[in-house]
């Protein structure tokens, strides 16, 4: 038991006192039907956890949220908590795996909401100052590509088609198309930046 | 913070008498119960292999058929306590099925080099994993299934271990059903089958057991 304390302490940086015999008499009436202190376990259960959840989250809406979903957690699955063991490793064991699932949501949102590079530089205007190179040496040094870069800049550039429709064209898959054009831009740039 | 407050009191008027859950022991003892009623009444249904008194006189089958049964009693018993958000604070015990296959190995590795001469290979072969697929689906359903009656806070673990239970139970019966002395066919399709299936529990659990 001390050791399951210790270990509190150290990972969830919670004050781990000697109330887990409260929690666990509470629990004990809860189960048996007793709401007074059901309501009384959860709102010192929201105590213990309103720090841990603080640490790791940056906003105090965020908190809120997720800590009312750990309520709820706690709610469903109320069964699975006995009264023998301590109680603070089973609501913790809870409230990580909300917090894990929460993190995760939230990360994965972000990667949604990201903008591709890609995007980003379709976006972008035009180049505004003055290139040193003429139409002249472009076209000259594209003729040197090898042949299936050549048709892919012809199609792409001259007769404005886009990367999906050369792979079609073409017969080959869109990012095939993608890098083949992403080489070919390469090697006029070094070409000609010589 | 009022939101809280206003949830606890929701929470609160809805919380009827419950009844805490059943030791995870006892759970993994009632779960083993069931599979063993399960392999008997298949086997009743299926047949003995027939020379399986002989058989089970050989040291390396009979040790083969006890890691098998010791696969079925850790994975029920770790099935039991993943069941659990807290592992039911036995998380050494969760790891069992580690061991349990640690004893499988050196079996197959000792039976695979008594193999000499090598027996001769049955003529079928993907067969051996579809039927014992087709025997643990049952297993599987109902591990599930009970399984979702609590709160896994490691469902992908939770679920590669209830699918090697079930699979457990396949792969115990057709060794105890099949006349096969092939050690080469019995782990590459009864055992790294199962293996396979255990891999897709992980993302069956996520499925199932999510709450």
């Amino acid at each position: 038991m001390k050791k399951v304390t210790g270990n509190l302490q150290k990972f969830y940086g919670a004050r781990v006192t000697d109330k887990t015999g409260n929690f666990a008499a509470l629990m004990r009436q809860a189960q048996s039907g007793d709401q007074r202190a059901y309501a009384e376990l959860l709102r010192e259960t929201s105590r213990l956890l309103r720090p841990f959840l603080a640490k790791r989250l940056s906003f105090s809406s965020e908190v809120d949220d997720l800590l009312q979903e750990i309520l709820i957690s706690i709610h469903k699955a109320r069964h699975t908590y006995d009264c023998i063991r301590p109680y603070k490793p089973w609501v913790y064991a809870i409230a990580k795996f909300r917090l894990q699932d929460y993190l995760r949501a939230h990360y994965s949102d972000q990667l949604l909401l990201a903008v591709d590079f890609d995007e980003l530089e379709e976006s972008l205007p035009d180049h505004v100052t003055e290139t040193d190179f003429s139409y002249e040496s472009i076209s000259g040094e594209v003729q040197k590509l090898p042949e299936k870069q050549v048709t892919i800049l012809r199609l792409m550039h001259q007769e404005g088609y886009t990367a999906k429709e050369v792979a079609e064209k073409l017969g080959m898959n869109e990012s095939a198309v993608k890098v083949a054009a992403h080489r070919a831009y390469k090697v006029l740039r070094e070409k000609l930046e010589r | 913070m009022a939101n809280i407050d206003e949830l606890i009191d929701g929470l609160a008027q809805d919380a009827a008498a419950v009844k805490p859950a059943p030791h995870p022991f006892k759970l993994s003892i009632k779960w083993m119960g069931w599979a063993m009623a399960y392999l008997i009444i298949a086997l009743a249904l299926s047949g003995l292999r027939p020379d399986l008194l002989l058989k089970l006189h050989e040291p390396l089958f009979a040790a083969e058929i006890a890691a098998l049964a010791g696969i079925l009693a850790a994975t029920s018993v770790s099935a039991a306590l993943l069941s659990f958000p807290d592992l039911h604070q036995k998380r050494g015990m969760a790891f069992a099925p580690v061991i349990a296959f640690a004893l499988l190995l050196p079996v197959i590795f000792i039976a695979w080099h008594a193999d000499n001469p090598p027996a001769p290979l049955p003529v079928h072969s993907f067969e051996c994993t579809l039927c014992i697929t087709l025997v643990a689906l049952l297993p599987a359903a109902w591990i599930f299934y009970a399984m979702r009656k609590f709160a896994s806070t490691h469902y992908h673990w939770a679920g590669s271990i209830a699918l090697l239970s079930a699979f457990s139970v396949g792969a115990l019966w057709l060794r105890l059903h099949e006349e096969n002395d092939s050690i080469m066919h019995v782990v590459e399709w009864h055992y790294l089958p199962m293996i396979v299936f255990g891999i897709a529990g992980w993302w069956l659990g996520k499925k199932i057991l999510k709450w």
